[in-house]
């Protein structure tokens, strides 16, 4: 496990922007020139998608405005100038009072998946009852504590998970560790948890975790399998853990599968046992700064105040990106806030940064070979191109996971991810309801002062 | 500071067309000394004939069709390579020009360019030679088939290709490093193996250079072969069928290029009937014995099923 350092400068300006999930966007609660305290709640909820905001430093508020946002567009947000003191709110420790009330309290601490989504909504979707909950931890991030020892992580882990299937009122509950991700297999397996012994219990083939809980006669379950990254992977994800099928259009919630990731489960474990609110998370720093490392930072810290708390870039820096080279989003500025979906700042040299020249798809093939999911991605790339959307659905589209595999291999350079993401955007446009996305890299449709 | 903006994935591997082609012309070279060796200056004055002409030929039409310079990116000088090693040693020196004038021109651009064209554009310009020259095209004297010694040198050999199989191994570099993939050279080879074992030909007939050359450049040449995974498994067994078929008949030389020519007629149909389902979906028999039980009205038959 590596090592997670705690960001100890304190900024001269902290942006804490009004949204950071998918959904609506919070009211302010402060203005201009109040004082706000660490944990001190400054974003409002209007709705139910939605999660409340919190302070995570002491100080003044300087302004409420529109400030720029990790996905790459200007969101409503709160400044504020700490200042050198931290004053806490009170936290307390949640008391254990049912399903309903730790609903609200995830909810009124903000506790947010690092996919976007609320995780109160997540456990307790409308319409639809939860059976299994999953802890993802196949795309390893890092959890905000040094662990004395991986025992403690997995046992932690282990209570997280216990919390998640009250939360969601589920039965059964199953962590998923990366195959190859040793230091955690190792941590679980063998460990005594209520009275049982926890074995990893490898996902291969039709043994999914069904199998397991029959075989191992429990409700808690640690199962391991192939690293699966991606943008939109709850789908298949459900499937390869579970074997269910999510219909078109539906979320893994519909088939009664609650997915959370490991930084909320750690988020939740820290509400009920100190009633903190989502206020810090863990950056995984990398590429040409001096001293990569994972660091706790407070969420609204600025990448460039991360950046330099790592000693600096390391050369000319080219390209900042947040959240992962292959799904991330390349950032204008560094004034860019962490929020709660920020995992990951990468910097890039000037002789790393790509500038290809899309050519003719050569039909070799290589594309058909990485995709996890098994499509035709040149195929479908060229029916996007085409604008032939209703073909591109006939080829299970949908399916896509956007792990950026085929663009990365095409000899050609033909951006095959985003011709999918483009007509993926647009099929989900001509459903009427559709949910509304974020961060995604293409706007279609009238682009001419409406959005 | 300024950021370059950019969509995602930002790595990419660093593999391009460009590099692959040169790599292939690089694996071609061995087998372009050995023959060079054996039949002398001529062989060489071929080959140079068969690149000049095919660079000179796309120069020409991208230039009057107002396209980019694409001369860099190696295909031509690869279709003009490939070409000419097609040829008898024999051959008068316009030929390799006329072919690879009809390889660039009517094979590659005007079908489309790279990415549209159905034919392997050598193929193409093999198939029209033979058809309009057959009797430049036949090799004076057809090798003597069947030593081992014909697999590694052959200096009887009727085509360029021929003086050497074992000089086309970079083929296997090729797979190795996976510029080529290996479904449809590993299925070509196996079936026909298989079949010549079957109706009796002599294994020293079927591994020819013509062969070898042809499992590893002509029917692994990615435009014209399909993409399914499952529709590479049936090329390539499809085109050992059809070597086996011809070869048994004629001779397995020119069965190599004829049946790889008949078989990119297919590709796209191939592709087509083979298009991969939904990962969570039913297999091919899941969905025929679902079709048929919802055929039979198992409600009214009073039976009761839990669903
Ligand atoms: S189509 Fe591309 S981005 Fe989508 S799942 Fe396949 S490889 Fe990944
Ligand atoms: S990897 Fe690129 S060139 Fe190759 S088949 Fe896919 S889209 Fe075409």
């Amino acid at each position: 496990m590596a090592e997670i350092n705690v960001m100890e400068t304190i900024p001269e300006k902290m942006i804490i922007p009004l949204k950071q999930h998918n959904g609506d966007i919070c009211e302010p609660l402060v203005s201009k020139g109040e004082v706000v305290k660490v944990g001190q709640k400054i974003g409002e909820c209007p709705s139910e998608k939605c999660a409340a905001i919190h302070s995570s430093v002491c100080g003044e508020v300087v302004s409420v405005e529109e400030s720029s946002h990790p996905s790459g567009n200007r969101i409503n947000s709160v400044v504020i100038q700490p200042i050198e003191e931290t004053e806490c709110e009170d936290f307390t420790p949640f008391k254990d009072s049912g399903k309903e009330q730790l609903i609200s309290a995830i909810k009124e601490a903000g506790i947010v998946e690092n996919y976007g989504t609320p995780t109160h909504l997540v456990l307790n979707p409308p319409d639809c009852d939860i059976d299994t909950v999953l802890i993802n931890a196949t795309a390893s991030e890092w959890v905000g504590h040094n662990y004395e020892t991986p025992l403690e992580y997995a046992s932690q882990m282990l209570d997280s998970l216990r919390l998640l299937m009250k939360a969601a009122g589920a039965s059964r509950g199953a962590i998923v560790l990366r195959n190859d991700d040793k230091d955690s297999i190792d941590a679980f397996d063998g460990l005594d948890y209520e009275g049982k012994t926890i074995m990893v219990a490898p996902l291969l083939g039709k043994r999914r975790v069904g199998y397991y809980f029959n075989d191992q006669n429990t409700d808690i379950i640690v199962a391991s399998q192939d690293k699966i990254y991606g943008k939109n992977i709850f789908e298949y994800f459900t499937y390869n853990v579970t074997g269910r099928k999510v219909p078109f259009r539906c979320t893994p919630a519909n088939a009664g599968v609650a997915i959370c990731g490991v930084k909320s489960a750690k988020a939740i474990h820290d509400l009920v046992n100190t009633g903190m609110p989502y206020i810090e998370t863990v950056v995984n720093v990398s590429g040409q700064v001096n001293n990569p490392q994972h660091l706790l930072v407070k969420i609204g810290t600025t990448f460039r105040d991360v950046i330099e708390a790592c000693g600096g870039y390391s050369g000319e820096p080219a390209k900042l990106i947040s959240n992962g080279v292959i799904t991330g989003v390349a950032q204008y500025e560094e004034e860019v806030p962490v929020t709660k979906m920020t995992t990951s700042i990468i910097v890039q040299g000037k002789d790393e940064v790509l500038k290809d020249i899309s050519k003719d798809c050569i039909h070799c093939a290589r594309c058909v070979d990485v995709c996890p999911v098994d499509l035709i991605p040149n195929r479908i790339a060229a029916l996007s191109n085409q604008g032939r959307f209703d073909e591109c659905r006939q080829m299970h589209i949908e399916n896509c996971i956007e792990c950026g595999r085929c663009s990365s291999v095409c000899p050609s350079k033909i951006h095959v991810m985003q011709l999918i993401q483009y007509s993926k955007e647009a099929i989900a446009r001509a459903d009427e309801d559709f949910s509304e996305k974020e961060s995604s890299n293409i706007k279609l449709g009238c682009s001419c002062g409406s959005e | 500071m300024t950021f370059t903006i950019s969509p995602p994935p930002h790595i990419k591997q660093d593999t391009t067309f460009k590099k692959i082609t040169w790599i292939k012309i690089l694996a071609l070279l061995p087998v372009s000394v050995v023959s060079i060796y054996f039949f002398g200056l001529y062989a060489l004055a071929l080959i140079l004939a068969g690149i000049g002409m095919a660079i000179v030929t796309e120069l020409v039409i991208e230039k009057a069709f107002n396209k980019d310079i694409t001369i860099m990116d190696g295909q031509a000088v690869l279709i003009g390579l490939m070409l000419a090693l097609m040829l008898p040693a024999e051959a008068p020196i316009w030929i390799p020009i006329v072919g690879s004038f009809f390889a660039v021109a009517i094979g590659k651009h005007a079908f489309g360019g790279i990415g549209s064209y159905i034919f392997n554009p050598v193929l193409v310009a093999w198939v029209f030679l033979i058809l309009a020259y057959s009797s430049y095209m036949y090799p004076v004297s057809f090798p003597e088939l069947g030593g081992i010694s014909d697999i590694f040198l052959e200096n009887g050999a009727g085509l360029l290709i021929g003086v050497s199989p074992v000089a086309l191994i970079g083929g296997l570099y090729l797979i190795l490093k996976r510029y080529i993939e290996w479904k449809i050279p590993a299925f070509y080879v196996l079936t026909t193996l298989v079949l010549a074992f079957l109706v009796g030909d002599e294994i020293g007939h079927v591994v020819t250079g013509a062969f070898v050359f042809g499992v590893f450049f002509l029917a692994t040449d990615s435009p014209s072969s399909p993409v399914t995974k499952n529709g590479r498994i049936i090329y390539g067994i499809l085109c050992g069928v059809l070597t086996v078929i011809y070869g048994h008949f004629a001779n397995y030389i020119f069965a190599v290029f004829y049946s790889i020519f008949l078989a990119n007629c297919v590709t796209a149909f191939i592709d087509t009937s083979t298009l991969p389902g939904s990962f969570a979906e039913e297999s091919f028999l899941q969905r025929k014995y679902r079709k048929i039980m919802e055929k039979i009205p198992i409600e009214r038959l009073g039976v009761k099923t839990d669903d």
